[in-house]
């Protein structure tokens, strides 16, 4: 539809601009993009994980929206996070873009809601998926990396628990 | 206490794990107990950690023994860190890695027919998206019903298979969700898609031999020239190619020519062959009886589907013309073509290939596709198996136009 007032010689050279960059490597690579995180999605949703969960977002099976529940026993508990995916077309080689879309009050999490940690950057393995970003990020919440802080005073405030939980609390927002 | 000096230090220290230490050897169990063992924990064994999918071609790294797939382990290697993607043990290039074909064999032990389990798996993978994500409703529905065509098509094509190993890879890269320009077609026109990599190449390589008994089991079998297929699309897209002769096969300055040629991609090798055989025996003629420029005008005009059309002009004015070039004779079996693939082997490529799919399986990459010729031999068996990788062509100057 949005072609209709386009010049038609311009959209013609764009289709075949179109058609033979997916006819090389790009399609192949693609579709095992695309088998891989299918079969991830499978096992996703056959584990039944507490506390996590991802779906893709619409029918783009390369952007997800994951949720996070913060685990007993730490200061998140009771509050629940949702999380952005998006996945570049080298994965799993390269990492997915993580990205807390509800904000969040975390040591490592900055203002925009991108995440600080290290398998997400350069300790990425081919074999993290879904479900160990997730699982990493929750665990990440209850214990902060607070040498490298993104938000300082979430850092500085970490000492004190219940101040830092009070706080959280009182300016969580969905 | 030293060391005595003219025993070598070890060059190979073994690190072992704690594990490794203190774990007691497991007995092999020779009296023929039976073991059983869950499809879960078995998929577990035999799934690539990085793809998710069943191992194909496996690697084992040498020091931490995990396996991948070896396309995954290596672009892993290529694109990350140099470490074991599972442990990360320090993995500093391929050598780090060996082949395990005792595991490849076991595997196509367990499941003979590679295909037909993924097949089963994407159809479950299919419910799967339909019965949770409605937006894709369409989108799964439009894939479901090519999958089930394609399945329809291994299924009545099993009987005339000659070995399951040999679907395998086949079978798998046509899984490839690429455009669907050639996906309806792409099944019939190749019995057996050659995407095999060098040692499973076995089969398909001795193909075009068989064909020119006319006895092969091939689709091309009955008719010399492969009809042109047409693609429902509209127009076609096209293809360039650079086409030089088997520097193993062809001696001496016999048409040692490097060609460029520009086609449409749903031209087969055959064509290919055909369109060869003709420019050779016009050039035959244009150094033999000295009709340069009558030769000229038929060459320019001349193009893979013309050909037939080229030869019957030619030969009613063809006088004397040397044995090899008269232009009736000309045929697609006169010349094998090849391309050199990973390991720097020639493989021989089956004349109903269409070249768009000689390029999806064989190429892949963003140059123009590199194929090779040499004359066919009625008796002995072309050499395929030379070890000497081709010498590296100058860089290519722009395809001339030839169709």
């Amino acid at each position: 539809m949005a072609s209709q007032n386009m010049d038609p010689a311009a959209a013609a050279a764009s289709n075949t601009a179109a058609l033979k960059g997916s006819e090389s490597s790009g399609s192949a690579a693609r579709s095992s993009v695309s088998k891989r995180l299918q079969q991830e999605l499978m096992t996703l949703m056959m584990s039944g994980d507490k506390g996590i969960s991802a779906f893709p977002e619409s029918d783009n099976l390369f952007k997800w929206v994951g949720t996070i529940d913060g685990a007993q026993g730490t200061v998140y508990e009771g509050l629940r996070y949702r999380l952005s995916l998006d996945f570049p077309a080298g994965y799993p080689y390269q990492a997915p873009r993580v990205k807390f879309v509800t904000p969040c009050f975390h040591p490592n999490v900055d203002e925009q809601g991108f995440i600080c940690l290290d398998i997400l950057k350069d300790k990425w393995s081919a074999l993290y998926d879904v479900r160990s970003i997730l699982l990493s990020i929750q665990s990440l919440l209850g214990e902060p990396n607070n040498e490298s802080p993104l938000n300082t005073a979430a850092a500085e405030l970490w000492e004190d628990q219940e101040a830092f939980k009070t706080h959280l609390h009182s300016t969580f927002q969905k | 206490m030293a060391a005595p000096v003219n025993i070598q230090t070890p060059s190979k220290t073994w690190e072992l794990s704690l594990y490794e230490l203190h774990r007691s050897p497991q007995e092999a169990i020779m009296d023929g107990t039976e073991v059983a063992v869950s499809p879960r924990s078995l998929h577990s064994e035999l799934m690539c950690p990085i793809c998710l999918d069943m191992l194909k071609n496996t690697m084992t790294t040498k020091e931490c023994l995990h396996r991948f797939c070896s396309d995954c382990i290596v672009t892993a290697l290529r694109s990350g860190n140099k470490e074991c993607p599972t442990c990360r043990k320090k993995l500093v290039s391929r050598r780090s890695l060996r082949r395990d074909s005792n595991f490849d064999a076991l595997i196509s032990k367990i499941y003979p027919s590679r295909d037909e389990y993924e097949a089963h798996q994407r159809r479950v993978l299919d419910r799967l998206n339909r019965l949770h994500n409605k937006e894709a409703l369409s989108s799964s529905i439009e894939e479901g019903l090519r999958q089930q065509a394609r399945y329809r098509n291994h299924r009545v094509k099993k009987p005339t298979q000659e070995s399951d190993n040999t679907t395998f890879s086949g079978g798998e890269d046509n899984g490839d969700t690429r455009s669907h320009l050639s996906h309806d077609s792409a099944p019939s026109q190749t019995p057996h898609p050659c995407g095999q990599t060098p040692s499973e190449a076995g089969p398909s390589r001795k193909r075009p031999r068989v064909s020119d008994d006319g006895s092969g089991p091939e689709a091309d079998s009955g008719s010399p020239t492969p009809p042109l297929r047409h693609h429902k699309e509209g127009p076609a897209s096209e293809i360039e190619l650079v086409f030089r002769p088997h520097p193993q096969l062809v001696h001496g300055q016999d048409y040692n020519q490097t060609r460029y040629v520009k086609t449409t991609a749903n031209a087969t090798v055959d064509h290919l062959s055909k369109y060869l055989a003709l420019r050779i025996a016009l050039e035959d003629r244009r150094t033999n009886s000295e009709t340069e420029d009558r030769a000229k005008e038929e060459g320019g005009g001349a193009e893979d589907r013309g050909a037939e059309g080229g030869s019957g002009g030619e030969s009613g004015r063809a006088a004397g013309s040397g044995e090899g070039s008269s232009l009736s004779n000309i045929s697609e079996k006169q010349y094998t073509i090849y391309i050199m693939t990973r390991g720097g082997q020639f493989s021989t490529l089956n004349g109903s290939l269409t070249l768009e799919l000689v390029n999806e399986k064989y190429w892949k990459v963003r140059k123009p596709l590199e194929l090779y010729y040499a004359p066919t031999k009625d008796q002995q068996q072309p050499q395929q198996k030379s070890p000497l990788p081709a010498p590296h062509p100058p860089p290519p100057p722009p395809p001339q136009r030839e169709g």
